[in-house]
C-alpha cells in the first residue's frame, strides 16, 4: 500500500469513480420521464428479461449472426475483469495462489488475445473502421494492454510496475471515451427493459408469455 | 416554398440554438443514456433492413445514432468539449443538420429492431424522435410529411376528405353490408349518442380500401356490438405528429378522437387496424396531451380476439383456404405491445397459417414506417429496404399476407409489385369477416350488446 505507484492506482481509481458518478449523476440529470399511458406490462420484469434472456443468442439475432464476435467480446470482458480483480487484490496487499497464477495469466491473456482480434477486426472491416473514432483505438489499445499485462504479471511479476503504470492510464482515460459504458451499459439497457416491459413486449411473447 | 436544402442553407445561428435547444427539451435520461453508451461494435448493422438491402456505412444503425451523439458530445459533454476529435464530438452546424435530416427522416423507419440487437440496448427511435422534433422546430419536416400532418389539423384526417364524402361512403358501405348479410337492419352507425365503441380508421379506407371499413363493420354486426363512427373530426385513428415529432401538432390531433368520445359520450375508444395509429393513440397520445384519457382504449385486434373467445361470433377457417401470414407492424407489436390477439383470431380464422421467420418484436419493418410513406424523397430508399419484408414473405410460401396497419398495406402492395410476390394483402378484419358463420337469426336482431 505504502508503494508510490499503489498509491497512483488508488488516486486514480478515484478519479475514475468520481467523474463516472459525475457522468451518471449528468445522465440522471436530464430528468425521468413521467409516463401517462397506462402500462400493458410490467417495466420491473422488462428489465429482468433485458439483462437475462434478451442477450442470448436465441433471443438476439445479432449475437446468432456473429457469434465469433459475441464470444470474442465476452471473453474479453472476463479477462478484463480479472484483471481489475488482480488489481484490486495487489493494491490491497492480498497475493494470488500460486497455484491459480496460471489459470489467472490464461484468463487475462485469453482477454487481451481478444481484445487484439477486436482491434484488427474494426482496422480490417471497412464499416467498422468507418464507425470508429480514436477514442474506439485508444480504449481498446488501452483495456488490452493493461489486461496482457496483468497476465504477464503473473507469470514474470519483475513486469508489475508495467502494468500498474498501465492501469493508472487506463483508469485516467476511463471516464473520457467510451470504456465509460462499464456504468453506463446498466442505465442503457434498463431503461431499455423498461420501456418495453413498459409496453408488454418484454419479456417476449416467445417466451411463453 | 423553398426547397429543404434551400432552408438549411438560410437558417441563421439563432435558428441553430433554437433546434439544439428543442432537441435537449427532448431528451430525459433514458435518452441521455443512450447517446452516452454507443461502443461501435457494429452488431446493430445487420439489424437494419436499410443496411441488409444496402449495406453502406451511412445505414449502420451506430452511424446513424453517431450523427445525433456527436451533437449531444459537442454541446452537452465534457469531454466532447473539451476532446471533441477524440470522442467523434461536432458541432450542430449546416452540415449536421444535413446529416440529421439524411438520417432521421431519410434512412430510418423508427421501427426499433436495432433496439433490440444492440449490444447495450440502445433506443435509437427515442433518440431519433428527439432529433426530428429539433429539425421540425427548424421548418425541415419533408413537405409532403409535413403536408400530412396539416391536413390532419386544418381537416380532421389526413387525407382531406371533406365530411360529406366521408358520410357517403359509410352510408353506401351500409347498404353494401345490408346487402352482403341480407340483414336490413345491418347498421353502420354514424355519431350514435351514448355507444360504447367509438370505432375509428385509417383515411385509407373510405378512399381506397372501402371493403376493410366493410369488413370490421360485418365483424362488429356479427358480434352485436354497440358502436359507432364519428363524422366529425375524431374518426381518423392516424397521427402523423408521430412522425414530424411535432408533440404540440400530434397533441392537438390526438384531441380529436378526445373530444369525439366526449361529444359522443362513449366509454370505449376502439383504433382500428393501423400500427402507428394505435402506437399514438395508446402510447404517445396521454404524453402529448400531458394528461390520461377518461375512458378506455382498445386495438380492434383485441376486440375481435375477445369475440371469438367468448362465442359472440363463429368463424370457420375453411372459409379461408389459402396460406396465410401475417406481418407484424413495428408499432402495433415491437413497440405497441399486440402480438399475440392478431395471432390467436387468425389461428381460428384461416386454414393454414405461416408465421414469418422472424416474427413477432424481432420482425421486419416493412419499410413504409416512420412516416416513409409520406416521403417521397425517400421512395427508392424505401422500396429497397423493404426488401427483407419481402424475403420474409417469399419465405413462407404464404398466398395471402394478412397486415393490421394500412400503411404497412400501402408498401406490402407496392413490394408486391416490385419484387413480384404474388400475394394478395389483407387486413384481420376481412380474414374474420370472410370466415364468419351467420347462421340463425340475423344479429342485428338476435344479439345483445354489451
Amino acid at each position: 500500500m505504502d508503494q508510490p505507484l499503489h498509491l497512483a492506482v488508488i488516486a486514480a481509481a478515484a478519479w475514475a469513480a468520481g467523474t463516472l458518478a459525475w457522468v451518471w449523476l449528468g445522465v440522471r440529470g436530464f430528468g425521468r420521464r413521467v409516463l401517462l399511458a397506462p402500462p400493458a406490462g410490467d417495466p420491473a420484469a422488462g428489465v429482468r428479461y433485458a439483462f437475462t434472456a434478451a442477450m442470448l443468442p436465441w433471443a438476439k439475432e445479432s449475437v446468432r449472426m456473429h457469434l465469433p464476435s459475441y464470444a470474442t467480446g465476452i471473453v474479453f470482458h472476463l479477462g478484463t475483469f480479472a484483471a481489475f480483480g488482480l488489481l484490486a487484490a495487489t493494491v490491497a496487499g492480498f497475493e494470488l495462489p500460486p497455484a491459480l497464477a496460471p489459470a489467472g495469466a490464461i484468463v487475462m491473456l485469453a482477454g487481451a488475445g481478444a481484445g487484439l482480434a477486436l482491434l484488427v477486426k474494426r482496422i480490417a472491416t471497412p464499416f467498422l473502421r468507418g464507425l470508429s473514432s480514436p477514442d474506439d483505438f485508444m480504449a481498446n489499445l488501452l483495456t488490452t494492454s493493461f489486461g496482457a499485462l496483468a497476465g504477464a504479471t503473473l507469470l514474470h511479476p519483475q513486469l508489475e510496475p508495467a502494468w500498474l503504470v498501465t492501469a493508472v492510464v487506463l483508469l485516467v482515460y476511463l471516464p473520457v471515451g467510451k470504456i465509460r459504458h462499464c456504468v453506463i451499459f446498466f442505465s442503457s439497457r434498463a431503461y431499455m427493459g423498461a420501456f418495453f416491459g413498459y409496453r408488454g413486449t418484454f419479456p417476449s411473447a416467445r417466451q411463453g408469455r | 416554398m423553398a426547397s429543404l436544402e434551400e432552408r438549411i442553407d438560410a437558417l441563421t445561428e439563432a435558428q441553430l440554438r433554437h433546434g439544439l435547444e428543442v432537441f435537449r427539451s427532448k431528451l430525459r435520461a433514458a435518452e441521455a443514456a443512450y447517446l452516452n453508451a454507443c461502443v461501435h461494435c457494429g452488431l446493430c448493422a445487420d439489424s437494419c433492413h436499410y443496411y441488409r438491402t444496402e449495406p453502406a456505412l451511412e445505414n449502420v444503425p451506430a452511424r446513424k445514432l453517431d450523427h445525433v451523439a456527436a451533437a449531444f458530445k459537442r454541446h452537452f459533454t465534457t469531454a466532447g468539449r473539451l476532446v471533441p476529435r477524440l470522442v467523434g464530438a461536432r458541432p450542430f452546424d449546416r452540415a449536421m443538420v444535413r446529416a440529421w435530416l439524411d438520417t432521421v427522416f431519410g434512412r430510418c423507419t423508427l421501427c426499433g429492431r436495432c433496439s433490440l440487437n444492440c449490444t447495450i440496448g440502445i433506443g435509437l427511435p427515442r433518440v431519433f424522435r428527439a432529433a426530428r422534433a429539433a429539425l421540425a422546430a427548424m421548418g425541415l419536416v419533408p413537405d409532403d410529411l409535413q403536408t400530412t400532418v396539416d391536413n390532419s389539423l386544418v381537416h380532421g384526417n389526413n387525407m382531406a376528405i371533406t365530411k360529406e364524402d366521408w358520410v357517403d361512403t359509410v352510408q353506401w358501405l351500409e347498404e353494401e353490408l345490408q346487402m352482403e348479410t341480407g340483414d336490413p337492419g345491418a347498421r353502420i352507425p354514424l355519431d350514435k349518442q351514448g355507444a360504447r365503441v367509438l370505432f375509428t380508421v385509417n383515411p385509407r379506407e373510405p378512399k381506397f380500401f372501402p371493403l376493410s371499413l366493410q369488413a370490421s363493420a360485418k365483424v362488429f354486426w356479427a358480434a352485436g356490438e354497440d358502436w359507432t363512427l364519428a363524422s366529425d373530426p375524431g374518426w381518423d385513428l392516424t397521427n402523423y405528429g408521430l412522425f414530424n415529432c411535432n408533440d404540440e401538432q400530434a397533441g392537438r390531433i390526438t384531441q380529436n378522437l378526445v373530444d369525439a368520445m366526449a361529444r359522443l359520450g362513449c366509454t370505449t375508444l376502439v383504433i382500428g387496424e393501423c400500427g402507428h395509429g394505435f402506437g399514438s393513440a395508446r402510447w404517445e397520445g396521454p404524453e402529448w396531451l400531458q394528461r390520461r384519457y377518461p375512458f378506455e382504449l382498445r386495438s380492434v385486434l383485441e376486440l375481435m380476439d375477445d369475440y371469438l373467445a367468448s362465442g359472440r361470433i363463429e368463424v370457420d377457417p375453411s372459409r379461408n383456404p389459402k396460406p396465410v401470414t401475417l406481418h407484424d407492424p413495428c408499432n402495433l407489436v415491437r413497440h405497441g405491445g399486440i402480438s399475440e390477439p392478431q395471432r390467436r383470431v387468425l389461428r381460428r380464422s384461416v386454414a393454414h397459417f405461416v408465421e414469418m421467420t422472424p416474427s413477432r418484436e424481432q420482425s421486419f419493418c416493412c419499410g413504409g414506417g416512420g412516416g416513409q410513406l409520406a416521403m417521397a424523397a425517400y421512395k427508392d430508399r424505401r422500396i429497397r429496404a423493404g426488401g427483407m419484408k419481402a424475403q420474409q414473405i417469399r419465405a413462407t410460401g404464404a398466398e395471402i399476407v394478412v397486415a393490421p396497419c394500412h400503411n404497412c398495406i400501402d408498401q406490402l402492395m407496392e413490394l408486391n409489385k416490385e419484387y413480384m410476390l404474388g400475394i394478395q394483402v389483407k387486413t384481420v378484419a376481412e380474414m374474420v369477416a370472410e370466415a364468419l358463420v351467420t347462421a340463425g337469426p340475423s344479429p342485428s336482431e338476435g344479439k345483445t350488446t354489451a
